[in-house]
Parts: structure tokens; C-alpha cells; sequence
């Protein structure tokens, strides 16, 4: 049986989507067996994550005090 | 002993019009909202009013929730709606550009003479993110998600920052998962593209 030849641009669209699931599944094998020997598919499939890890990492912003006045006293709630 | 109510009791409590369990919600959920509805929003004064009008709608509306989904799903889409509608209303967004502008990568890659492929795409600097994020580099990622199409956003930061399953946020879209899964590929290679020339300096 002929090998399936795993180019980049599949590569790169398996590791955007999959990116957070381990590649352990069967078909996944000549996707790692490739990552491991393309130093472009894995320089990119790096920044991917460095990109989510950066997006992630963003201080997590708090409602104003004032706001949340203004919304207990609009709903009538007490703080 | 004050006794601990689950959610679900919570929420029943709320929509039978008790005040006490209303207030509950808001505050357990308060943070949620504003955080999540900044992300999407990318403005503070759209997020505020988004996040004030979310909690009269969940207040006017709660009797309309039925528990097949998780509350947070509910509360998600309902901040989603808020903020697109602000989007429409100011037409504050910046214009999006296309989300198919990516490096590709080749199907020939450039090899040596034993065949092994040469790296070609730069790999990025080392960025600490323990440390407080340089204004520089704040700069940046707010330009680049910014750039990217809206309902992208959406499903960009309930993914991979909020944390929900494709179901999940496909359920916050009424989207289905390849739907979804399709987006986010695509969000994930447009903010990479936007952040590569940065990150390669």
C-alpha cells in the first residue's frame, strides 16, 4: 500500500485545530512522524501556542465599583 | 448554620422572584461577565454597558431559562448578543480584514542536500509570561484581536481563553462544532500572522 505523503499545509491544518488534543490517535502518526522532522511545522505550531498562551495570560478586568452601584440601585438589589 | 444552596436551587430561588438569590447570581457571576465581555468588546465603556445591560436582561429573562444548557452557556450568549448589538449600534470596530491573509506553508520546503528541511519560518523570541505583559507587546495583541472579525473573536476567546469545549461554545453561537473548530483554526493563523512580525524582530 503507498504511504500518504504528509505535506505542511495539511500539517498546519490538523495543529490549528487539534491543537490543545494530544496527537496519539492512529492517522495522527504520520502527523507527528513529520512534525518531528520539520523544523518549519513545529517553529509554527510553537508560535500557535505562544499566541494563545500570550492572549491568555491578559490580566482579567473587574467591573467598576461605580457600575455595579448603578446596576444594584437600577435593579433594586441590595450590594 | 446558613445552609449552602447549589446553583440550580439558586436559580430556581431567582426566577420565583427572590431577591436574595437574584443578588447571589449577579455576584457570583459579576466578574465572569465583565471579563468576558471586555475580551469580546475590546472597549471598556462597551464592555460596562454590556455588562449592566447582560444582568437586566438575565433579570427580565431569567424565567426563560430551562436549564438544558449550563447556566455560564446562557449567560455567554447573552453577553455575545449585547455586544454585537453595540458593534451594529456604534460601528466602533475597526474594519476588519480578511481572515485569509496567512503565511502559507509550502508544500516544497526548501531541503539540504541530505533532504532534510531548512527552517525558513522564524521561530519566535522567548517571551517570560510570569512577568507583567510590556505595554509594547499589550499594544499589540489588543491590535490584533481587534482586527479580527467579530464573530472569529467570539469564538477565539471562548475556546482558548474562557476555556469551552467546541460543544460548548457552539451552543453560545447556535453554531455547529465544525463550524466552530473551522473558526477557530482560522483565528488562531490570523493572530498568529498579526503577531509574527513582533514576535520575530
Amino acid at each position: 500500500m503507498k504511504k500518504k505523503t504528509v505535506h505542511c499545509p495539511d500539517v498546519l491544518k490538523h495543529i490549528c485545530e487539534e491543537l490543545d488534543t494530544k496527537l496519539t490517535t492512529a492517522q495522527c502518526r504520520e502527523l507527528k512522524r513529520h512534525l518531528s522532522k520539520c523544523p518549519n511545522c513545529t517553529a509554527y505550531l510553537d508560535s500557535l501556542k505562544t499566541t494563545i498562551k500570550l492572549y491568555s495570560s491578559v490580566p482579567t478586568e473587574h467591573p467598576p465599583q461605580k457600575l455595579r452601584k448603578q446596576l444594584f440601585a437600577t435593579l433594586k438589589l441590595k450590594p | 448554620m446558613a445552609v449552602q444552596l447549589s446553583e440550580n436551587e439558586i436559580i430556581r430561588r431567582a426566577q420565583k422572584g427572590d431577591e436574595r438569590a437574584f443578588t447571589q447570581l449577579v455576584k457570583t457571576y459579576e466578574d465572569l461577565v465583565y471579563s468576558f465581555a471586555f475580551k469580546v468588546c475590546r472597549d471598556s465603556d462597551k464592555a460596562s454597558e454590556t455588562w449592566q445591560d447582560t444582568f437586566v436582561n438575565v433579570y427580565r429573562k431569567l424565567h426563560q431559562f430551562d436549564g438544558r444548557s449550563k447556566f455560564t452557556t446562557w449567560l455567554y450568549s447573552i453577553v455575545t448578543n449585547n455586544c454585537r448589538m453595540k458593534r451594529r449600534q456604534r460601528k466602533l470596530d475597526k474594519a476588519s480584514v480578511s481572515i485569509d491573509a496567512t503565511t502559507a506553508l509550502s508544500d516544497h520546503p526548501v531541503v539540504d542536500e541530505e533532504g532534510h528541511t531548512i527552517q525558513t519560518i522564524p521561530s519566535w523570541k522567548e517571551t517570560p509570561l510570569d512577568t507583567v505583559m510590556d505595554k509594547e507587546l499589550q499594544g499589540v495583541l489588543d491590535e490584533a484581536i481587534q482586527q479580527l472579525p467579530f464573530d472569529y473573536r467570539v469564538v477565539f476567546v471562548l475556546r482558548d481563553i474562557e476555556g469551552l469545549s467546541a460543544q460548548e461554545a457552539g451552543k453560545v453561537l447556535k453554531l455547529s462544532v465544525p463550524a466552530v473548530k473551522s473558526r477557530l483554526r482560522r483565528a488562531r493563523v490570523f493572530l498568529r500572522e498579526r503577531l509574527n512580525p513582533y514576535m520575530t524582530a
